[in-house]
Parts: C-alpha cells; sequence; structure tokens
C-alpha cells in the first residue's frame, strides 16, 4: 500500500505546491500529515527526504512561492518539522539551509502569511514535531526561535497562544531530560551541565513568566499564569522549584489582589503546585497562597475559591476544613434561624438579595457539599445533622413553604419555583444519604420528597431528580417502616405520576420503578407490595402508552418485576401477571412502530433469561423473540436479539436450569441435544442470517458467536451431524452457503481433475447434487469465518479512507479543477 | 387659561403664569402645527372612582372621567349561593329529610328557613346572590356600561333594570352571545326548581346574631336578590352595544372608549379610555398564556395615566399548566380504577381548553373509549358558539377556520361520539348513559344545576372523583351539604388570569403613570403572609379600594384640547422668547359645544348706526382692546441699581427679602418691590415718577 503511494507523492507534491490548484480541505491534508507521522515512524531508520527528493523540493518551493496558500504553508511547516525529527534528516535539511529558510518567516516568499493564525499554528507545531533531539533544540536557541515562541505566547489566536505554551513545556523538559544532561543524573544534574545557550533559552521562558505575571495586561497575566500551571504539572525538577522561587513574589501579589477574573486560573496554578513537592516545603508557601485567596470569608471571589477548593483532590486537611466553612455559609444563612446565625458579612447578604448572585451562590454551596459527601466528608465545626436540616428548609422555601422566621425575605422569593435550586438541592439530599447520623432525619427528608413528588409544580426534570433522591434513601439502608412508605405514600404518587400529562414524567416514574425493584430485589414485602397494590396492573397499561420511551420503560419495569416476582415466587400464584406481559410484549416486538419499545422488549428477555430462575413459560415465546428480532429493520434489536442468543447459548451449554436435562448421558449427547434445541428455538436462523446482515455490527456479532460454536463443534468429536442437518434453501443465508458450497466443491473437482484423482469422493458427489440439507459443522466449515471476522474489525470506511485514496482524491480534484480552467476558456 | 395679560406695574409670570408655563409651550407648539389645525389646551377638573364591588374579579367600578360616567363591568358575587341549600332536580329524600334549625335554648326557631346538615345550617330557598353596591352614586346617571368579558356581566339585569338606567353597555359579541348563554343557564336552573317560599326571617339582624357561622357572619343580607327572569335578561341585553377590538368609539366627543384584546376568554377585553391628555386603562381578566381566545393586546395599554387592574388569577400558587396534569392524572386513575369523574364547571371557558386537553390525554392514556357528557341547558350552544367565533380565536385556531376545519377538538369528539351534550339528566341522557365516564356539567357551586343530581348519585362511592377546575369557590364550602362523603374530591383550579409574577412585568412594560387596584392586591395572601412575590409591588404604591370606596384619581397632565380656526392662526404674530420657543398672544372668542373646543376671531364690532337711540349694553360686541404685550424675563439688581444711579436716583437702599429686594428711594419715598415673579411701584402721588421708574424696569424686559 505505501509504495503505491509513494508513488503518487512526486504528483500529489506538484499539485500542492501549485498556486493554481485551489488547497485541499484541511482535513485531507491532516489526513495526510498523519500518513507521513506512521511512515515515519515505521521508516526503521530509513530517511524518507533520500528515496523522496521530490518532498524537499515541494517544501522549498512552498517557502519561496509569492503565491503560497496559508493552508499549503501550514501544511508545509508541520511536515518538515516531522521529517526533520531526527537528527540525520535535520542534517539534510540544514544541508542546504533549508530548515532555516523554512521556519524563518524573514525567508519566506510571503512574509505577510504570518498574520494568519494557522500558519503561526503550523510553525509551532512544526517545531513541537521536530523537537526529538539536541540538535533541533540547537536549531530553536541558536535561531533566537524562543523570543518569537514567548511572543506567540500571547498571540491573540486562543490555539496559537496553547500551542506556544505546549512548546514552551515541552522545551523546559526537554532542557531536563538525561540525553539532554549528557546522561548524568537528572534529579542531581543542575543548569551547569547544560550548554550556555540552552542555560540561557531556560531562564529567558521563566523571566517570561515572572515578567507576565507582573504585568498590568490582564491577558498576558492569564497566559502567565497558564504556562505556569502547565510547567507545575508537565515538569520536573529543578524547573519548578526554580521556576516557583522567582513568580512567588508576584503571585502573591495577584492572590491578595483577589481579582475574580483570575481566580479560576489561580487556583489551576496552585492545584497544579499541590501535586508537586513544592507543597511540603513551607518557603514555597503553597498552602498560605491557598489560604490568602480564600481571605476570611468576607469577599465576593471568596465562595467561588472556596468552591474549587473544596473539590481539590490533593488539599491539605486545615485549609478544606476553612473552605467548607466557606462555602457553606450562604446555605446556612439562607436556611437558618436568627439566633442560631454566626455574624453574616455584608458582602454575602448583598450576594443573597439578588437574584443572580443568590442562586448561584446557593448553587456553589450546594454543590460543594454533594461533593463532599461523595467522599463522606466528615464535618468537624458544624454537624451534619444541621446541614442536612439546612438543606431540607432550603428545598421546602423553593417550594413556597416559608420558615417561621426568615432571615432573608428577599432570598427567600427569588427561590420559590426555582428549578435550578431545586436540582441542585436534591441532588444534594441525595448525595447526604451516605451519612448513617442524619438517619433520624429521615422522616423530615422523606417529607420533603413526597411533597416534591406531589407538587403539581414540579418540573419533569426536577420530579426525575426526587426519584434519584428517593432511591438512594430507600436504598441506603432499610427501615423498619420502609414497606409502609412504599405502599401507603408511595406507590400512590406513583400511580399518579404514572397518569401524567407529561411523558417525561411518565417515564421517569417508570424507570424510578424499575431501579426500585431492581435495588429491592429480594425483599418479598416490597414484591408483595407490588402486586397488592394494583402497581402490576399500572405498569401494564404503561405498555400501551402513546409515547415510544413510556413504552420501552413500561416494558423494562415490567420486565423487572415479573424477574422479581419470579425471585419470591409470586408468579406461581399469579401466573396472569407474566401472561399478560408476555402477550403484549410480543405485540410490541412485533408491531411497535418505534425502536426503543422493541429493544426494551429483547433486553427484558435476556434478563429474564440471565436470573437465576426458571421461567418456563418464557421458553415458548423465546423462539418467536428471536425470528421477530432477528428480522427487526432496527440494528439495536439485532444486536439485542444476538445477545439473547448469546444468553441463551451460555445458560444451555452451562449448568443451570435452561441446561439440557443430562440423564447419565455422555457430554457429546448432551451438546448435540444443546445444538437440536437451539435448532428447534430457531438460533442457527437468526445467526446465519445475522451474519449477511447489512449491518457490520450485527454481522461482526454472529460472526463472533459463530465462531464460539465452531470451536465447541471442533471440541466435540464424535458429534451425530445427522442430527443437526440445516436446510438452506429458501433463505438468503442459505443460498449464500450454498454458493460458497458449490465453489468449494467445483474447486475441489478441478483439483482432484488436474491431479487425475478419479476416485469417488462421497463428499464431492453428494455435494454437487444434493445442496439443499448441509450439517451444520459443515457450514462452519463452509463459511470462512476468520476471513469475515478479520474483514468485519476493519470499519467500514476502511478502503474510503486509505491514505492511496486520499491521494487521489487530491490528484483527481486537481485534474478536475484544470479540466474547469480550460472549460472556461 | 390666560390667552392675554395685562401688565401695570407688575411684570414677570404671577403664580398663576407659573403654573401655566406648558400653556405657553402648548400654544408655542401648536403654532408650529399651525397649518395641520391649532390646538390649545387648558387645565380640566379631577376624576373620580366609585367601586360598587370589592371582589377582585367580578369588579363593578364607576369611572367619573370628564363629563362622562362610565361604568366598568357589572360583576354578579354569587358566592352567597354557598349559604344555601343545593336545589335538587330530582327528589332527594336526604336533603328533604334535613332537620330544621332550632337555637340550642329552643328560642329562636327557624325550622322552616333554615336545615342542619353535617353540623352547618343552610337556608332552605331559592339561592339569592350579592349585588354590586347601589347606593353609592346615582346608578340613572351612568350614561355607559363597558363590559370587559361574559363573567363579569352577570349582574347587568340588576342594574339597567331598575335603577333608571337609560345607557348604552359595549360589549363584544361572543361575550353577549356567551353571556346570554350564562345568564338563561342560571335563569333555568332556578326555574326549574321552583320553591314556595322566601326565606327572610333569618337576615333579622336579632336573630341572623344568634345563626351559627358561618351565617352568622354573612354580611349585606339584606341587600342579597333572587335571580332575574328571561324578561329581565332580554331587556338588559337589548341595551348592548356590539363593538370590535381596537374600535374607537366616542363618548360624547369627550372621551373614546375603545377594546383590546385580553387573552382571557372569547371576545374578553381590557379598555382603554382617553381623551386627547388623559389615558386611563382599564385591564380586566386577562391572560398571557396560549389558550383559544386571541392573545392579549399588551402595547396599547402604555403610557397610561391611571391603570385600573382587575381580576387577576385568584389562585396564585396554582400554576395552570400543574392543574392541568393533575385535572388529567386523576382523571385517568379514577377512570382506570372504574369510578366516574364529575367536573362542576361553567358551560363556556376553560371546559374548552379541557376538551382539548382530554381529546389528546385520553387516547395517549389508553382511555380512548371513556365517555364524555357536558350537561347543561345551553351546552349545544355552547360548543357551536365556540366554533363559531372564528376571528376572536387564536391565531393557530383562525388558521384552522381556512383549511377548513373547526377550529376546536370538540367537534371531532362530538362526531365520534365521544363527546355527548345533553340540555339536562332529563330525556335522553338517562337512556344514553353509560359508565364508567366524566361528566362536565353546572353549576361550579354545587347549588343548583344538574351537578346537585350527579353529587347524590356518585357522592356515596369512593370509586368516584369530584375534580373542581372553577376557582370562583371554596371546594370545601361548596361540598359541605354533601356531607358525609365517600367520592374523592380533587381541587385543581384553573385560573388562567394574570399571576403576580406577570402583572409585574407587564407594568415593567407598559409603565403606567398610577395603578388602581383592589385591596387585595396590596398585600399577600391572608393564608401565606410570608409570601411579599404574591402582591403588587410598585413605585407609587398601587391605590387600593374596596367595596364603597371612592377615589379621586391623580392625574399628572390635565389639559384640553382647543382648536384655533385659521384665520385666528393666520393673525398671530409669535416671538420668539428663546431658541425655539416663540410664543404670542391671542384674543380670540372661545366656543364650546358637543365637548368640543374652538377659538374664534373676535368678530368686528358692526359700524354703529348713526342712530342715537340708546342700545342696551347686553346687545354689545365685546370691546376689542389691543392687547397689552406681554414681558418677561428679570429685572437685575446692580445693573438697575446703575441705572438708577444713572438716572440720578443715588439714595437707594436696598433690602433683601425672601422673596427678592426692596429698594427704598430714600429722597423720592419709593418703594420698588423686585421679586421673582412681580416687579411692584409704589409711589403715592406721584405719576411721572412712577412712569419713569416703569420705563427703567421696562428696558431690562422683553416685550412679546
Amino acid at each position: 500500500m505505501d509504495s503505491d503511494c509513494l508513488s503518487l507523492l512526486p504528483a500529489v507534491c506538484l499539485v500542492l505546491a501549485d498556486p493554481k490548484q485551489s488547497p485541499p480541505d484541511d482535513t485531507s491534508l491532516e489526513k495526510l500529515l498523519d500518513w507521513f507521522k506512521e511512515l515515519h515512524s515505521q521508516s526503521d531508520g530509513q530517511v524518507l527526504l533520500q528515496h523522496q527528493p521530490c518532498l524537499l523540493e515541494f517544501i522549498s518551493s512552498v517557502c519561496m512561492s509569492k503565491t503560497t496558500d496559508p493552508a499549503i504553508l501550514s501544511f508545509t511547516l508541520k511536515l518538515t518539522g516531522l521529517l526533520a525529527a531526527t537528527t540525520q534528516e535535520l542534517h539534510l535539511f540544514d544541508e542546504g539551509g533549508l530548515l532555516v529558510n523554512v521556519f524563518e518567516r524573514e525567508a519566506w516568499g510571503v512574509c505577510d502569511l504570518w498574520e494568519d493564525a494557522s500558519v503561526r499554528s503550523g510553525w509551532l507545531q512544526g517545531l513541537l514535531n521536530m523537537l526529538k533531539h539536541q540538535q533541533a533544540l540547537g536549531f530553536i536557541c541558536g535561531n533566537g526561535l524562543i523570543k518569537v515562541i514567548l511572543q506567540l505566547q500571547n498571540d491573540r489566536s486562543l490555539f496559537v497562544a496553547c500551542l506556544a505554551n505546549q512548546l514552551l513545556v515541552h522545551i523546559l523538559n526537554f532542557l531536563t531530560s538525561p540525553n539532554m544532561t549528557n546522561g548524568s543524573d537528572v534529579v542531581g544534574s543542575s543548569e551547569s551541565s547544560l550548554r550556555p545557550d540552552w542555560v540561557s533559552a531556560s531562564s529567558e521562558i521563566m523571566n517570561a513568566v515572572v515578567e507576565a505575571l507582573s504585568s498590568e495586561d490582564h491577558p498576558q497575566v492569564l497566559q502567565g499564569l497558564r504556562l505556569l500551571s502547565l510547567v507545575l504539572s508537565k515538569c520536573g525538577e529543578p524547573i519548578i522549584s526554580t521556576l516557583w522561587k522567582d513568580v512567588l513574589v508576584p503571585l502573591e501579589v495577584l492572590v491578595n489582589r483577589g481579582s475574580e477574573s483570575l481566580i479560576q486560573t489561580l487556583i489551576t496554578v496552585l492545584e497544579a503546585a499541590l501535586g508537586t513537592p513544592l507543597l511540603s516545603q513551607s518557603e514555597y508557601k503553597v498552602e498560605e497562597l491557598l489560604e490568602a485567596m480564600l481571605g476570611d470569608g468576607n469577599r465576593k471571589e471568596c465562595f467561588h475559591c472556596a468552591a474549587l477548593i473544596v473539590k481539590l483532590e490533593k488539599c491539605p486537611e486545615v485549609l478544606k476544613r476553612k473552605a467548607t466553612d466557606i462555602i457553606l455559609l450562604p446555605l446556612q444563612c439562607v436556611s437558618t434561624q436568627p439566633q442560631a446565625e454566626k455574624e453574616i458579612n455584608v458582602v454575602l447578604k448583598e450576594q443573597l438579595s439578588q437574584k443572580a448572585s443568590c442562586i448561584s451562590l446557593l448553587m456553589q454551596s450546594l454543590s460543594s457539599l454533594a461533593q463532599l459527601a461523595h467522599t463522606k466528608y466528615l464535618f468537624e465545626d458544624i454537624s451534619i445533622h444541621s446541614i442536612t436540616s439546612s438543606v431540607l428548609l432550603l428545598l421546602r422555601m423553593c417550594s413556597g413553604h416559608c420558615p417561621t422566621s426568615l432571615l432573608h425575605s428577599n432570598a427567600f422569593t427569588h427561590l420559590i419555583g426555582c428549578c435550578k435550586v431545586q436540582r441542585c438541592g436534591l441532588d444534594t439530599l441525595g448525595a447526604l444519604s451516605v451519612y448513617e447520623e442524619i438517619l433520624d432525619l429521615r422522616k423530615d427528608i422523606f417529607g420533603v420528597l413526597l411533597d416534591y413528588l406531589q407538587s403539581p409544580d414540579s418540573h419533569a426534570t426536577v420530579l426525575k431528580k426526587t426519584f434519584q433522591a428517593v432511591k438512594r434513601w430507600i436504598v441506603c439502608s432499610p427501615f423498619p417502616d420502609l414497606l409502609q412508605f412504599i405502599s401507603h405514600d408511595l406507590f400512590p404518587v406513583l400511580e399518579k405520576r404514572m397518569c401524567d400529562l407529561r411523558w417525561e414524567v411518565r417515564d421517569s416514574t417508570l424507570e424510578f420503578i424499575t431501579q426500585l425493584t431492581t435495588a429491592l430485589n429480594g425483599n418479598s414485602g416490597f414484591t408483595e407490595a407490588l402486586h397488592t397494590s394494583g402497581m402490576v396492573s399500572v405498569l401494564l397499561s404503561s405498555l400501551a402508552d402513546a409515547e415510544g420511551y413510556v413504552r420501552a420503560s413500561a416494558v423494562a419495569a415490567v420486565g423487572e418485576a415479573v424477574t422479581a416476582s419470579s425471585h419470591q415466587m409470586v408468579l406461581v400464584s399469579n401466573s396472569k401477571l407474566l401472561d399478560e406481559a408476555l402477550v403484549q410484549m410480543m405485540a410490541i416486538l412485533s408491531q411497535d412502530t418505534e425502536g426503543f419499545p422493541r429493544r426494551a422488549v429483547v433486553q427484558a428477555f435476556t434478563s429474564w433469561l440471565k436470573g437465576s430462575h426458571l421461567i418456563t413459560a418464557l421458553e415458548l415465546s423465546l423462539s418467536s423473540v428471536l425470528s421477530l428480532g432477528g428480522s427487526d429493520f432496527d440494528w439495536e434489536v439485532k444486536m439485542h436479539t444476538l445477545e439473547l442468543a448469546e444468553v441463551l447459548m451460555e445458560k444451555t451449554l452451562t449448568c443451570c436450569p435452561y441446561a439440557v436435562q443430562n440423564f447419565g448421558s455422555s457430554e457429546e449427547t448432551r451438546f448435540t441435544q444443546a445444538l437440536i434445541k437451539f435448532k428447534n428455538f430457531g438460533l442457527f436462523d437468526l445467526l446465519f442470517n445475522s451474519l449477511f446482515d447489512c449491518d457490520r455490527p450485527v454481522c461482526e456479532k454472529a460472526c463472533a458467536l459463530l465462531v464460539k460454536l465452531r470451536t465447541l463443534t471442533a471440541e466435540t468429536a464424535d458429534l451425530d451431524n445427522s442430527l443437526l442437518v440445516l436446510n438452506v434453501c429458501g433463505n438468503r443465508w442459505g443460498d449464500e452457503v450454498q454458493r460458497r458450497y458449490l465453489n468449494k466443491q467445483q474447486a475441489k473437482a478441478s483439483v482432484s481433475v488436474t491431479n487425475g484423482v478419479t476416485g469417488s469422493d462421497e463428499g464431492t458427489d453428494c455435494g454437487l447434487h444434493c445442496t439443499k440439507d448441509i450439517s451444520l459443522p459443515k457450514i462452519l466449515q463452509i463459511l470462512d469465518l476468520d476471513d469475515m471476522q478479520r474483514m468485519l474489525t476493519l470499519s467500514s470506511d476502511h478502503v474510503v479512507n486509505s491514505p492511496r485514496s486520499l491521494m487521489e482524491d487530491i490528484l483527481s480534484a486537481a485534474q478536475h479543477s484544470e479540466e474547469n480552467i480550460v472549460d472556461c476558456y | 387659561m390666560r390667552v392675554c395679560s395685562e401688565l401695570n406695574d407688575t411684570h414677570g409670570p404671577t403664580a398663576e403664569e407659573k403654573t401655566s408655563v406648558p400653556n405657553v409651550s402648548r400654544v408655542v407648539a401648536s403654532q408650529k402645527t399651525r397649518k395641520r389645525g391649532n390646538q390649545f389646551s387648558f387645565r380640566r377638573a379631577d376624576m373620580k372612582l366609585y367601586c360598587l364591588s370589592g371582589h377582585p374579579t367580578l369588579p363593578c367600578n364607576v369611572l367619573k372621567f370628564k363629563s362622562t360616567t362610565i361604568m366598568l363591568d357589572c360583576g354578579l358575587d354569587t358566592t352567597a349561593a354557598l349559604y344555601f341549600l343545593p336545589l335538587p332536580l330530582v327528589h332527594s329524600p336526604r336533603l328533604s329529610k334535613l332537620p330544621g334549625w332550632v337555637s340550642k335554648d329552643g328560642a329562636v326557631n327557624l325550622e322552616k328557613e333554615l336545615k342542619e346538615c353535617s353540623g352547618r345550617v343552610f337556608v332552605d330557598s331559592q339561592p339569592e346572590f350579592c349585588l354590586p353596591e347601589k347606593e353609592l352614586l346615582d346608578l340613572s346617571t351612568i350614561d355607559v356600561i363597558l363590559i370587559s368579558n361574559y363573567h363579569c356581566m352577570m349582574a347587568l339585569p340588576y342594574i339597567t333594570e331598575h335603577t333608571g338606567f337609560t345607557g348604552t353597555v359595549y360589549a363584544t359579541e361572543p361575550t353577549l352571545q356567551i353571556g346570554r348563554l350564562l345568564m338563561e343557564e342560571l335563569v333555568t336552573f332556578m326555574e326549574r326548581v321552583p320553591k314556595a317560599q322566601a326565606a327572610t326571617c333569618w337576615k333579622n339582624k336579632e336573630i341572623q346574631r344568634l345563626l351559627p357561622g358561618p351565617l352568622k357572619d354573612a354580611v349585606d343580607v339584606w341587600s342579597w336578590r333572587k335571580c332575574y327572569s328571561v324578561q329581565e335578561v332580554n331587556s338588559a341585553l337589548s341595551k348592548v352595544q356590539l363593538v370590535g377590538y381596537s374600535q374607537k368609539v366616542e363618548l360624547f366627543g369627550a372621551v373614546q372608549v375603545t377594546p383590546l384584546s385580553s387573552g382571557y376568554s372569547l371576545g374578553s377585553s381590557n379598555w382603554i379610555i382617553q381623551s386627547h391628555y388623559e389615558k386611563v386603562s382599564y385591564v380586566s381578566g386577562s391572560s398571557l398564556l396560549t389558550t383559544h381566545p386571541q392573545p392579549m393586546e399588551q402595547s396599547s395599554l402604555k403610557n397610561s395615566d391611571v391603570l385600573i387592574l382587575t381580576g387577576l388569577t385568584q389562585i396564585p400558587t396554582a400554576n395552570p399548566d400543574g392543574m392541568l396534569g393533575e385535572f388529567c392524572s386523576n382523571l385517568a386513575m379514577t377512570i382506570r380504577a372504574g369510578g366516574n369523574v364529575l367536573v362542576p364547571c361553567y358551560s363556556s371557558g376553560v371546559i374548552y381548553d379541557l376538551l382539548e386537553c382530554l381529546y389528546q390525554f385520553m387516547d395517549s392514556a389508553n382511555l380512548g373509549s371513556t365517555p364524555f357528557y357536558f350537561i347543561s341547558p345551553v351546552a349545544n350552544s355552547s360548543l357551536e358558539f365556540s366554533q363559531i367565533f372564528a376571528e376572536w380565536l387564536c391565531q393557530n385556531k383562525q388558521s384552522k377556520v381556512y383549511l377548513p376545519e373547526p377550529p376546536f377538538p370538540h367537534a371531532e369528539l362530538i362526531q365520534t361520539n365521544k363527546l355527548k351534550h345533553y340540555p339536562s339528566i332529563h330525556g335522553d341522557f338517562s337512556s344514553e348513559f353509560r359508565q364508567p365516564c366524566v361528566v362536565f356539567t353546572g353549576h361550579p357551586s354545587l347549588r343548583f344545576g344538574d351537578v346537585v343530581h350527579f353529587m347524590e348519585l356518585w357522592g356515596k362511592s369512593s370509586l368516584n372523583t369530584i375534580i373542581f377546575t372553577e376557582p370562583d369557590f371554596s371546594y370545601l364550602d361548596a361540598l359541605a351539604p354533601y356531607q358525609p362523603l365517600a367520592m374523592k374530591c380533587v381541587y385543581c383550579p384553573i385560573d388562567t388570569r394574570l399571576n403576580f409574577h406577570q402583572v409585574s412585568k407587564l407594568l415593567k412594560d407598559i409603565q403606567p403613570l398610577h395603578v388602581v387596584c383592589p385591596e387585595p392586591y396590596t398585600q399577600p395572601p391572608p393564608a401565606q403572609p410570608h409570601r411579599s412575590d404574591l402582591m403588587l409591588e410598585l413605585q407609587p404604591p398601587p391605590m387600593a379600594y374596596r367595596r364603597c370606596s371612592v377615589l379621586g384619581l391623580p392625574f399628572r397632565r390635565r389639559y384640553e384640547r382647543i382648536h384655533l380656526l385659521p384665520e385666528l392662526a393666520r393673525s398671530l404674530v409669535p416671538s420668539e422668547i428663546k431658541a425655539g420657543v416663540s410664543v404670542a398672544t391671542v384674543s380670540a372668542v372661545l366656543q364650546s359645544k358637543d365637548n368640543k373646543h374652538v377659538l374664534q376671531p373676535v368678530p368686528k364690532p358692526a359700524p354703529v348706526p348713526p342712530s342715537k337711540k340708546r342700545k342696551r349694553v347686553t346687545e354689545e360686541p365685546p370691546e376689542v382692546l389691543n392687547p397689552k404685550p406681554l414681558l418677561s424675563g428679570a429685572v437685575p439688581l446692580e445693573p438697575f441699581l446703575a441705572m438708577l444711579h444713572k438716572n440720578g436716583i443715588t439714595e437707594v437702599k436696598v433690602e433683601e427679602t425672601a422673596d427678592g429686594h426692596i429698594l427704598h428711594l430714600q429722597t423720592e419715598d419709593v418703594l420698588i418691590q423686585l421679586e421673582e415673579d412681580a416687579t411692584h411701584i409704589i409711589c403715592d402721588n406721584n405719576e411721572p415718577l412712577r412712569t419713569a421708574l416703569r420705563d427703567l424696569v421696562l428696558r431690562f424686559l422683553q416685550k412679546l
């Protein structure tokens, strides 16, 4: 393939260098670069430039051209970097002084092209590609390119600025890498072992950071901070500590200034510093700086800062406590009774009195609390009990209930009906379920959650969050009155919600019931409540919902209810549920116009089959499910059907209720019986049909299953083939098998004729004249499953995406454009 | 207005002139538009609002605006019916066996008038209603009545028929037609179940005092009246003149009234009442939700001097969408469980939206086969009327008419037999009735109408549900005479009228100078005193009214438009007093007719006939004097002193006063008072000196 491409390369280079041609689109050029990259990595020391002199010509002509397109120049810069990534190649470039001509913009045919951001980006990317060896660094330092890179760090294009930062970090890293320090120990190495120009390069970069941080220009400060955080996270010692010592003073100034727009970036810097050895050395003041960022909680920015600190993974405990205290202030302030209230600072009061800031502060407070709860954080100064009460109170306020005495009536007005705070609060309440200490608040918690479920004004998304919170609290630790709560309080609300006007609500209600049933699987009381409360019949009626998504969720819920019932043996006494469920589900699978419900039906069967209990009634429907699912026009339904087939195969072939009975029979007989069972279920039809399906994933899956089957049949020595004969006539897969079979037979026959063998080969005779019935092992042999599998693993566009096709496209586009020009005349 | 002014020794604007400065500028402005028609303005008297009903959503106010008396709406408060026993359409053994009420000590025996039911006492007589206040002003003086929607006209026969009213009622066509249906339905409900006796003894103050609550606390019981008759309805409605949206109706040349779509119900309107310089907006029962009526027209309400705001939602905490959801899910739950659903409702209004919502919902909830019954004496007309008032519907529905399709889907429900309507439970209904079903019927008070029968029929089964959707009545009070009740009760009040959040946004947008509203809107609901978001918080605070309030409406601009005849305008000589401002004096005759004012040139005096016969003074034409010039400007102290000095007056003692200075010319013994708006020269018996001094003063002033 590559040799084909290489033969096209000169022509492609000519086209690309031709200023009359409009350049190919960016994606094509990127793909071409990818191919070069791959070629380069596989070159094994072979120098591409030597074999392809057209490349050097191309690069040279592009740089010299007065009419180069920016996209082509950018491509050329990147390509040059790639090609100069080894010392040998660099020398080739250097011989004619070409490298300087490429990366010195004054040497270009058109200097103005530098104004184009894509060219600047290509320039940086080229250097980055090249920076794989000392000579490259020597080239950069020797030609004063560091200065240009530093300028580009403040480029108006963010992409360019970001790339410049990456390159600078790469340079710094390269300076301290073992191959740069003549093999000396990196950790103990000092700059003295470096070449003097490299020492000056590193100090130039570091000075630039210090300068940027001390600058009055906001964008410059931001870029400086970004570079600093990159250095901290990507570089090692001694760069980090050297740089940190220099930037500490301006950094302190920035932190103390407390500019809101810098907070996020400053925190990123300090977060990066936390991950370095700087943290353990007090003279580097990392912790001190973070603490200074927080202040004493009376600055407008401190809440944002506290929220960020709470999220930090490696944060000193003392600092985290302080940040936690601050971030909880808004929540406490809104929902605490005045007598228990600490002194509330003026800034917070003012922030809470404005709607936008009030909501954003409370959301920060709540999400930080949820974050802390995820790690089961141990609160010290304030009890988790009181925090939970605050969240509850806040949620009540959001639905219009007012506490007896209110601290911030303005905040209360902002909160009524505020979905954002409601969702956030419910998430937090759910997260708080990890704390056993607040189990005594459960009654209040469920009270609030039920209020939300009952309220006609609850938004669909709020209801979904409420369901999640209810589930978390029910699952966290079952309590004595759980069943009472579920059947008396929860089920009536759910029943009503399943009749909701909004399909989203009906859908999330059904999802919740499914999750609840799964979570309480094995709880006989729950299963009983499900049946006695009439919930099951409501679920069954939801199978006829007008909305496809809801039907799909109803199928899942019914499926889970059947599973739960089968575990508790309730099905024995309540077979009506299963009968009705099966009838309706089969109707959905065969008639539903939407894919989701049909997929859900097949998934439900899969989950039933996976279960440990035998549901005999299912077996009768299995062949219909396999046949309907396999012939569905939705590829996902077909995939799910194949998954069902896989489970069926596993279960039948291993020891489980579905396994064939082994009344003292041998392993082989059992396997044959299993295969006969599969045949009766129509499993082979499904697999072979799917193998020739138009959807690649379906074919892939079917192929994998057939390969598995082939292995098993091959392992079983005395398989009775006569019992496993499949009819190959009258269906698509059969025709294909027949065709391949005949081809093979004919090939065999012609080989025999050539070899002069005239013996009566039974197979050939029979095969040529009677191909209606073929045994399963034979079919598996005929089909070249391994080859099919290999082809299927390749992406479907592997042909059109090949470098050859790419180059051909470029060439043909050029040809067409020439024709068009001719047409114009 | 000062058409011409005189100046003796006084100059500068007087107190009158100071306040009249805008007048002068108007004169100037009118000069600029001289060719288009010349107009002057002058100040008018105050305007008043008489509040005859305190009910926020059933208003009845009278606006005295310029020379007109305009009644705004004519709502009938029917909540008094809740004190009465239901009128059963079919004999109800339960109701007929209720014990009469006798006071505990046996001293008061009202067995025939009052009956006890589940611990509450009800009046056993035909229900009565609370009328708008009739004593606050003479209702015969009302020139016009403006109706905003069909719910707000139910008291019309009480006002037009027995008060000497001779004016006109303005309403849109759907308002008139549907209002007529509602009135006829009310009359039918009452007349179908005649009650021989009228209970009046209990109203006796001494007796009422002894009655148990809430009857004891009922107010103005003597003003309660029985329902009107069909004749009264017809007579009242014959006085209605139809108007269309944005149609301008002139009232005696004094004001112009215009109905604007209010988005609440078919044909519902807000009204603009305006003169040339004043604009009063009357907002009553408006909605910004997308339901069936035409959307609310807001921009025309901008720049009102006064906005009278009534008819906000009665249940501000209930969001109509949420309530509709509740309605549907409760309905579906009941039907799925095999029960029936009773929806007590008015025969027009929200029912159209409910049917439309159910039309979609029932199929999706797999309840498509459940029948709906709409029972009302006017059910058929109501359903048909809704389909023919296409121009009053929202755009979406209007466009259906051109397809052509019926705008409301209830036509399809009727066609497919899913919705059936009957005038009453008697007749076809009883034979076609199938359960479980959904019944829509009136009256929402549960005191009369076919709903009484269904309450008796279904009340005993817990499978059935009654869903209240109308917000006008307390559902607990409505249910009181049916207790104990087994059927489930769901309260889903659907009130699409503006809520406080919407109204505050609207007011921010239209920026009226003053807002007048019922008192309850100025404070949080009594049950939720902390909900400061459920009240109007405006700057300046709204003027609140209650029943029997009389409010003087504050107006900032109070002018009248006067036209200047072209020939008079041509004779004016404007002189510029400062850049862009010109002033001219006008001498003219003001003619006022039909609230229109015209300045005409003063007729030239007829040549005096050579007759020595004495004429009567009255016959003499007005003496035309050339107006003395107007003066403007100020007299600066120092230059004036210098001027005096130059003219030989040297001994001047200057005294500073609160308003300016007093100059004492000691030698001449003359006082000159220089004030901001006047100058006086006090000079005894020395006319030449006074004239000389006057001339000195005049040198500093500009003559017009």
